[in-house]
């Protein structure tokens, strides 16, 4: 299915892509725990995790020669556009109540 | 081949920089800049592992629509950068210790990748030969005939997606004046103006 | 034509609610009018028609494998189309009576019903993703509809956040199985489990596929956003929320786990046993500090989801049993004390405090005495059918060894009765504050009618039992 080379010291094996999904996943992760004052950041890190998603489904689809994956990767592209419009217009009216967009001090509602 | 390994290590690292960047950043808009970058890197591996269309769809979706909307976001809502990186150390080294953990964990794991005995038999669409058909082809063939019920239920999905974005943000002002050209078209003379005799001394009342 | 008909009719019930919700969408534009009567009575009708064709609808797969009709998904789906359909009309009520009511609201509460009824429905890892995601996108909207009021942004944004970071896990263990089990279908992976022991890879695709569905019924340790949004979200709403998803996420739960994954028992038992002791200490232990009655109520429907994942761990037919007969007074103690609590009205304004229901029985007695009821029913106290709900879960777990998860339940309960009779006591001995204004028609009725359907039940069970006891075998027949 693809043209990586599989033996040698530049092989390129499916634990390769899998290692850079899960480390986009958990940068996805860290950046929403992290970003405590910024919603429109944590929205990105929500893209990077279903992005790290992605990268995990090509990659099986495409070792296990099987293209499930790409359709269900394609689906979650289409299920991801629809999350990010409706977070940004909850952003939107949170930000029009508030006039800050900080996650932090959501103090209105306890723990 | 070696080429190919290459590409490989470009991208991924490349990839992981500006994802590291899109959570570090300052500024909000540089954020989505890299978030983009990102999502660049990404189709390039799909390309790599031979799957051009939705490496295609990514760029056309993420940086076509979505990093547009997040940009537009952002430069909507008028937001302090100053403050908005206050308190971002205190969580930095317990959030880095977990993700280092989930991390190593998650590669443990990679390494003993094995296809399940029973998956070559169980697959529902082998990929055909390139040869034969091409990537987007193959997935049109399956998409639209043994998983029609997915493609409309997206599209479902899709259609909450507008109706809630429109109930949640859309304000009706009033007072607002439209240029209604259908009663401009339709306006007559004879609506509007009347001749009036008056008479002598008398005046309109 | 009869070729597409014949294409689409195991999904006739969704087709039907889909069709119908585009209708309702331009009834609402050509209108004009900000109204929501006519279109939830409208809506009403529509998941009545469609509860008929589940009803109607028989066993079969279809879709290539991505969706399913048995037994058991009928009987899930009539529950959830009547707590949907009950809520609604608590919903439209709200609407008219605070002036915000808009055309689209029933619109999304019929949207999220068919993402439910997709789920209950799903075969697949796939069609399970979109129908979850259709119908969490629909709640994040109704969540935050209450645009101008502060705390319901607020609790939308919550409920978005993490809402998304539950997808995210689900989807990375969805990934992960598909990765290592060869396929998505659920027959597939369950023939695939079956062929050789559990992969490591498989096994931690299944936890963040559990972690994922856990948060969406809001277990401990992944309940953190259920308190603020059941506070924050306006009060009927909150009530959908408590009712429809967590009867769809528990079933679909249900399937996921005895489905493709039942011969990996040993492995995700521990965990589900983990979670429910968890959520039924957290959801008893938290409750007793609480002040303001929808955060209890959060507290309450932890725990209550805590108990109803017994019937999981089990894993049997007798657990399903279980589980179905659980959800099925869960939810109609649930609208009923939604009912008392949008009821809690002081000069045509909404309070949400437990101390302002003191002496409620002297201003209100019908209305205490249900809320009365369905406290006790609450608390698993005889003669009453929340007992029967913890009877037959119990029961199950005894049978099949798990004695001492039956006691953990057992102390549980006793300690989350504390707080359902601290309810009761401030109800009937506290000094009367100001009387609440009396209940609209509508809500009267439904509390009324949950108060005496609660008896009912506990007198009458067999047939509830029965269908709950056929629909556990449809279950694992196919």
């Amino acid at each position: 299915m693809n043209a990586l080379p599989t033996e040698g010291a530049f092989a390129i094996g499916l634990s390769h892509f899998l290692t850079v999904g899960a480390i986009l996943f958990t940068i996805g992760i860290f950046g929403i725990f992290l970003n405590r004052k910024n919603l429109i950041i944590i929205m990105m890190s929500i893209e990077l995790m279903l992005l790290a998603v992605n990268v995990n489904l090509v990659a099986f689809s495409s070792y296990l020669n099987d293209l499930v994956g790409q359709v269900f990767t394609m689906l979650v592209l289409t299920v991801a556009a629809a999350e990010a419009a409706i977070g940004l217009a909850i952003v939107v009216v949170f930000y029009r109540n508030r006039r800050s967009i900080e996650v932090e001090d959501i103090n209105q509602l306890k723990g | 081949m070696i080429i190919a390994s290459l590409a490989f290590y470009l991208f991924s690292i490349i990839g992981v920089i500006a994802a590291l960047n899109v959570i570090f950043q300052r500024n909000p808009v540089h954020c989505v800049l890299w978030l983009i970058l990102t999502f660049f890197n990404a189709a390039g591996l799909f390309v790599l592992l031979g799957a051009e269309f939705v490496a295609m769809i990514l760029v056309v979706v993420y940086v076509g629509a979505v990093a547009v909307l997040f940009l537009f976001v952002v430069m909507m809502l008028d937001i302090n950068v100053t403050i908005m990186r206050e308190g971002f150390m205190k969580y930095l080294p317990m959030g880095a210790l977990i993700g280092i953990i989930l991390l190593v964990e998650l590669a443990f794991v990679f390494g003993g990748w094995t296809m399940s005995p029973a998956a070559e038999g169980l697959r529902l669409a082998p990929a055909p030969d390139m040869a034969d058909v091409n990537n987007t082809q193959a997935l049109g063939n399956i998409l639209y005939t043994n998983y029609v019920y997915l493609f409309q239920a997206s599209g479902l999905v899709l259609l909450v997606a507008m109706v809630g974005a429109i109930v949640l943000t859309l304000r009706r002002r009033p007072g607002v004046r439209k240029q209604k050209i259908s009663e401009q078209v339709a306006r007559r003379a004879e609506d509007t103006l009347s001749v009036v005799q008056v008479e002598v001394g008398k005046g309109l009342q | 034509m009869s070729h597409l008909l014949q294409l689409i009719t195991p999904a006739l019930p969704e087709v039907f609610m889909a069709v119908a919700a585009m209708v309702l969408l331009l009834v609402g534009v050509f209108r004009e009018k900000e109204s929501t009567t006519l279109l939830t009575w409208l809506a009403l009708a529509a998941m009545v028609v469609a509860g008929g064709l589940v009803i109607r609808s028989a066993p079969v797969t279809a879709f290539n494998g991505l969706f399913v009709v048995n037994g058991f998904t009928s009987y899930a789906k009539i529950l959830m189309l009547v707590g949907a359909g009950l809520t609604s009309l608590l919903i439209n009520s709200w609407a008219q009576r605070e002036k915000t009511a808009r055309n689209e609201l029933p619109v999304l509460v019929m949207f999220a019903t068919i993402g439910m009824m997709m789920m209950i429905s799903a075969n697949d890892l796939i069609s399970l993703y979109v129908g979850l995601e259709l119908q969490s996108l629909s709640l994040y909207v109704l969540a935050a509809y209450d645009r101008d009021n502060q705390r319901a942004t607020e609790a939308g944004v919550k409920y978005f956040v993490l809402g998304a970071l539950a997808s995210g896990l689900l989807l990375y263990g969805s990934s992960l199985v598909y990765g290592f089990g060869g396929t998505t279908t659920f027959d597939g992976l369950a023939t695939a489990v079956k062929a050789g022991p559990a992969s490591l890879g498989l096994m931690i695709g299944v936890v963040f596929v559990i972690a994922g569905l856990a948060f969406k019924v809001s277990a401990v340790p992944f309940h953190m956003w259920t308190p603020d949004v059941y506070e924050g979200a306006p009060t009927p709403i909150t009530a959908f929320f408590s009712v429809a998803p967590k009867i769809a996420g528990l079933c679909l739960f249900l399937r996921v786990l005895v489905g493709p994954f039942g011969n990996m028992i040993e492995q995700w038992q521990q965990v589900i046993i983990f979670i429910s002791i968890l959520s039924m200490g957290w959801g008893a232990v938290a409750a007793l500090a609480q002040k303001n009655i929808k955060r209890l109520m959060a507290y309450s429907s932890i725990g209550h989801v805590g108990y109803a994942l017994i019937g999981l761990v089990v894993g049997n037919e007798e657990g399903a049993r279980g589980l179905l007969v659980y959800l099925l007074i869960y939810l109609f103690m649930n609208v009923g004390t939604f009912a008392v609590i949008m009821s809690m009205r002081v000069k045509g304004k909404n309070v949400e405090d437990i101390s302002d229901l003191s002496g409620m029985a002297k201003n209100h007695p019908v209305m205490a005495a249900v809320l009365a009821a369905l406290m006790f029913s609450m608390a698993g106290i005889p003669p009453l059918a929340g007992f029967l709900g913890k009877f037959y879960i119990f029961v199950a777990a005894v049978n099949a060894g798990f004695v001492w998860l039956a006691v953990v339940g057992l102390l549980a309960s006793v300690i989350s009765a504390v707080y359902y009779i601290r309810l009761i006591k401030i109800m009937y001995f506290d000094e009367p504050g100001t009387a609440f204004d009396a209940p609209d028609k509508l809500a009267g009725t439904l509390m009324v009618g949950c108060g005496v359907l609660m008896l009912v039940i506990f007198v009458l069970p067999s047939s509830l039992v029965d269908s709950a006891q056929a629909a556990a075998r449809a279950l694992f027949l196919g």
